[in-house]
This record gives structure tokens, C-alpha cells and sequence, in this order.
């Protein structure tokens, strides 16, 4: 016979179980996860082995703020990934756990779950799961700095508030703490960085015409005008022409050489959403603002990218006046999605 | 008498700026669509013109699979109105006729008058104004055409400003 002491105990065991079972959203930790997007955002694509469930959302937002997957143990994936940066780091080119520099920038993972290639040329890239192990034991550069077997899963086994997370993302599968589970987790967490609720979303998918400046209005013409085209490369709700999700996953992406001196690769055109607080710009970081930018394809390249023979013929330059180009800057800034920068949802738990 | 040599220097100049602005969007198109070239009667409508003309909805997915409703009037009856040849007046000669679809922004796509008639195509080509029920604004309206029988979107002209009708033999 239970007595009633007994009987409390349970229910507060049952309540902290409810507790932690639930995600923010309040759904159960086991069951699929609530994307919550707008009409105009279509579901991304997920692999078939990896489902989104809130528990491994929530175990892979520990993940990615944890500075125990570090080498130095002083950073973590969002050491490079900042939210209030749009989870890119405001460097023109990363800076891995020994100090070494990378050939290029970090990448903003707002939106990576549309994301048909990752990293900004690999077109053999496809998902994240596979993505997340690079920084973590790649050493050409060095990013994170781990070894798959140099035992970073210790300390987290260690750790109680991994061992409810890892065995509630994981449930019945043996040893919950694996390199793959860990990709996995890591791999929901980024996919569910959504940024749908910007200004521009407000005037265009909502039609709340007092949402974006008239200047910003002026500039989302002329970007889907023919002269200037940037729509070719940078389309879509996602602003991008690598985009994928999962009604259009099998998409052929193409990649552009962009006319940038000694820019013999192509790159994955990225997205241009909250492109005003990624700064600096391309793969190199070459360029300190988004003037720069529209300067650069307006000029149909620079130094000897102009005529590099492989350069896209979409960058073939265009006229801009002075208006165009501050019409142009406010509509892109007009793509800045405030609540994804802030949402408690992405933010370090630690 | 030669211009002086100031005037000369400014020539250039105002070309350029001409120039520039001659190939950039700086609005929206304007609400008026023109039906002209070889038609019996130029047309000028406007939203009110299309909104009392008879009107269908096609529904098409967007390049990310979204489906989304297009609203508006089939070109063939914009066409006809105009007094492009149509049904059985289309044979023999009128059968070497096209249709120079313009935007606002330069963008010019080609059809012929074949493709307008069912016979020809699956689904009717649509001059929309609505996009999910509301009024296409911005880079996308207040007209553009809608052609469901396209695998790809080049010939959905945005902004669409004229409808030229050419026929090339008389």
C-alpha cells in the first residue's frame, strides 16, 4: 500500500517527468516537432533517419552552446554561430579552437533546414547530420577541435541533465551517448533556427503595407526587376537558389562563381535573410557593408574576377543610381527577422 | 556655330544618367495593362475592366512546391476582345501570328495565338491580379500572366505592362 507521503512523491516524480517531457511548446518530448511556420514557408526537408522530435531539438540546443565540445574547451558551436549575429560571428573568416584561421567565413544557419548544400562549396554536403562532424573533428582547419575518440562524451555522460536528455531524445537504443546521436541532436536543433516573421514577411506574405519603408518597397522591386536580377540567384521565400525542402528535396542546386579576385570556385548562393547583421560578406569576408555588395555586382565583379572567364553570366553588372542603391540596402534590411535573433527558443540554456 | 566645349563634356554626361535610368525599376508597374499591335481596337484596362470580365482561378506550385491561386481573366478573352483572330478564324494565315508579352521592368516573353486556344494547350494562359485572394502588388503585379502549361516559370511575366499582337502574315 502506498502512503501518503509515498503517494506525494510520485506525483511530484509525475509532474517533473510532465516537466521535462514537454517542450516549450508543450507538446510531448517523443512526438514531432511543431514547426509552427507561416503559410508562405514550406515544410523543410528532414531525413528519414533523423525525424525532428522537441527532445532532440532541446538536447542539441545544450549541445550547441556547450564549450565541452571544444578542444580548448573554451568554445562551441555557437562561438561561431551567434544568435544575435543570425548565428554567424561578425568575423570575415572563422577562428578555430588553436587559433587558426579559416579560409572562410562562418555561415549563418538561420534557415539551413531549406539549406540543399551546406558549407558555402561542397555540393556533396547535403545534411547536417553529416555537416556537424566537420567542425567537430575536422582538422583541415581545425574548428572545434575534438577527436571522434578522444573522449569528449565523458564528461556529458557525467552529466545529469544529459543523461534525461540523451535517454529522452533516444529512447531504447543501448548507450544513448554516441558521436551519432550527439549529430543527430545537433542537426534538429539548427534545422528548427526558422526565420519567417521579418518586416518584409509582414508587407509581403501579410500584407501589412506599413511594415517596411517605402524606400524598402522601392527596393524589392528592383531586386525582381530584370535589369538588376538579383532574384535569379537569391529567389524564393528563402532567398536563395539552393533552397530545398520537403515537398522539392531532389532540387539541382547550382553554384556561381561570383567575380571576386582569384574566385576560381563556385559557391552556394546563400540566404539573403537577415544578410544585415551578417556582416562582412561572401566567402572570404572581403566586404565590410551591403553597399559593398551592390557595388560589387554592380561593377559585374572586381579586379580579376571581372573578367574571369568562369564568372556567372548573371554577373554581368548593372546600372544603379544613388536611390536604387539606399532602396536596395532598406529592403535587405527590411529581411532582418528581429524575434529570431532574440527567441528564447535559440538561446544558450546553460 | 560648335556647342562649347562645356556642353560637349555635359552630353555625355546626361546620356549616362538617362541611361541609368532608363534600365533600372524605380516603381511598380502602373495599374493598366495595353493590348495593341495588330488588333482591331487598342485596349487600355485597368483592375475595374478585369474584375467585370469573366474570370478564373488556376492553381500552380510555386518553384518550392507551395500551391498557390491565381486569380484572373484568360489572355485569349483579353485577346479577343481586342479582335485577335480566335476558334475558327484561327487557321492558315493567323496561325503565323505571336503575342509580345512586356513588363514594366523590359522583361519580354513571346507566345503564339496557338496557345491561347484549347485545341492547342491544356489550360488557358491568365492575366491574374490575385494572388490567394488578394490584389498582386509590388515586384509581382498589379498584372502578371500565369501559364500553367509551362514546366518553368521564364514566361510568367511579372509586372506585365503590354500584350502586342503581331501577325506576320496579312
Amino acid at each position: 500500500m502506498i502512503g501518503r507521503k509515498h503517494k506525494a512523491l510520485l506525483c511530484l516524480a509525475s509532474l517533473t517527468v510532465l516537466t521535462d517531457g514537454r517542450t516549450r511548446a508543450g507538446t510531448d518530448a517523443t512526438e514531432e516537432y511543431a514547426w509552427h511556420l507561416p503559410k508562405s514557408f514550406p515544410k523543410p526537408y528532414v531525413p528519414a533517419d533523423n525525424p525532428m522530435t522537441a527532445a532532440k531539438v532541446e538536447l542539441g540546443r545544450f549541445l550547441f552552446y556547450d564549450t565541452r565540445l571544444s578542444g580548448n574547451r573554451m568554445q562551441s558551436c555557437a562561438t561561431c554561430h551567434k544568435q544575435e549575429l543570425a548565428f554567424s560571428d561578425g568575423r570575415a573568416v572563422a577562428v578555430g579552437s588553436t587559433g587558426q584561421l579559416h579560409p572562410r567565413g562562418a555561415m549563418s544557419l538561420v534557415n539551413v533546414a531549406y539549406s540543399g548544400a551546406l558549407t558555402w562549396n561542397n555540393p556533396k554536403m547535403k545534411t547536417l547530420e553529416d555537416q556537424a562532424r566537420v567542425p567537430m573533428f575536422g582538422a583541415h582547419p581545425i574548428e572545434l577541435g575534438l577527436g571522434e575518440d578522444s573522449g569528449f562524451l565523458t564528461p556529458l555522460r557525467a552529466d545529469p541533465k544529459y543523461k534525461a536528455l540523451f535517454e529522452r531524445s533516444f529512447p531504447g537504443n543501448g548507450d544513448a551517448f554516441t558521436v551519432s546521436n550527439v549529430v543527430k541532436a545537433l542537426a534538429c536543433f539548427e534545422r528548427s533556427i526558422i526565420s519567417a516573421r521579418s518586416p518584409y514577411d509582414q508587407y509581403h506574405y501579410d500584407r501589412d503595407d506599413s511594415a517596411v519603408s517605402e524606400s524598402a518597397k522601392r527596393g524589392e522591386v528592383l531586386f525582381f526587376s530584370q535589369p538588376l536580377s538579383c532574384f535569379r540567384c537569391h529567389g524564393g521565400f528563402n532567398f536563395s537558389d539552393a533552397t530545398i525542402s520537403a515537398r522539392n528535396s531532389a532540387r539541382a542546386l547550382e553554384f556561381h562563381n561570383n567575380g571576386l579576385p582569384n574566385g576560381d570556385g563556385t559557391f552556394k548562393t546563400p540566404t539573403l535573410r537577415n544578410i544585415a547583421v551578417t556582416a562582412p560578406y561572401m566567402h572570404d569576408g572581403s566586404f565590410k557593408t551591403l553597399e559593398d555588395v551592390l557595388d560589387h555586382y554592380a561593377a559585374g565583379g572586381r579586379g580579376s574576377g571581372h573578367d574571369n572567364p568562369n564568372k556567372d553570366p548573371l554577373i554581368a553588372g548593372f546600372s544603379m543610381t544613388q536611390q536604387d542603391r539606399s532602396d536596395l540596402v532598406a529592403f535587405l534590411q527590411s529581411l532582418t527577422d528581429e524575434t529570431v535573433l532574440h527567441d528564447a527558443r535559440f538561446s544558450n540554456p546553460w | 556655330m560648335k556647342p562649347p566645349a562645356f556642353l560637349k563634356s555635359l552630353v555625355p554626361c546626361l546620356f549616362l544618367v538617362l541611361a541609368a535610368h532608363g534600365q533600372t525599376t524605380e516603381q511598380a508597374a502602373p495599374a493598366r495593362l495595353t493590348i495593341l499591335g495588330d488588333v482591331a481596337s487598342r485596349l487600355e484596362l485597368d483592375a475595374d475592366d478585369l474584375a467585370k470580365m469573366p474570370r478564373m482561378t488556376v492553381t500552380i506550385p510555386d518553384p518550392d512546391g507551395t500551391k498557390v491561386a491565381y486569380e484572373g481573366v484568360p489572355l485569349r478573352d483579353i485577346l479577343k476582345r481586342a479582335g485577335a483572330p480566335a476558334e475558327k478564324q484561327l487557321r492558315g494565315k493567323a496561325l503565323a501570328s505571336y503575342i509580345l508579352a512586356k513588363a514594366h521592368d523590359g522583361y519580354q516573353v513571346v507566345f503564339t495565338l496557338a496557345e491561347m486556344e484549347p485545341e492547342f494547350a491544356d489550360e488557358p494562359i491568365v492575366v491574374a491580379d490575385k494572388r490567394d485572394g488578394k490584389p498582386l502588388f509590388g515586384y509581382q503585379g498589379p498584372f502578371r500572366l500565369i501559364c500553367p502549361n509551362d514546366k518553368a516559370g521564364a514566361r510568367s511575366v511579372r509586372m506585365l505592362e503590354s500584350i502586342e499582337f503581331v501577325q506576320l502574315k496579312k
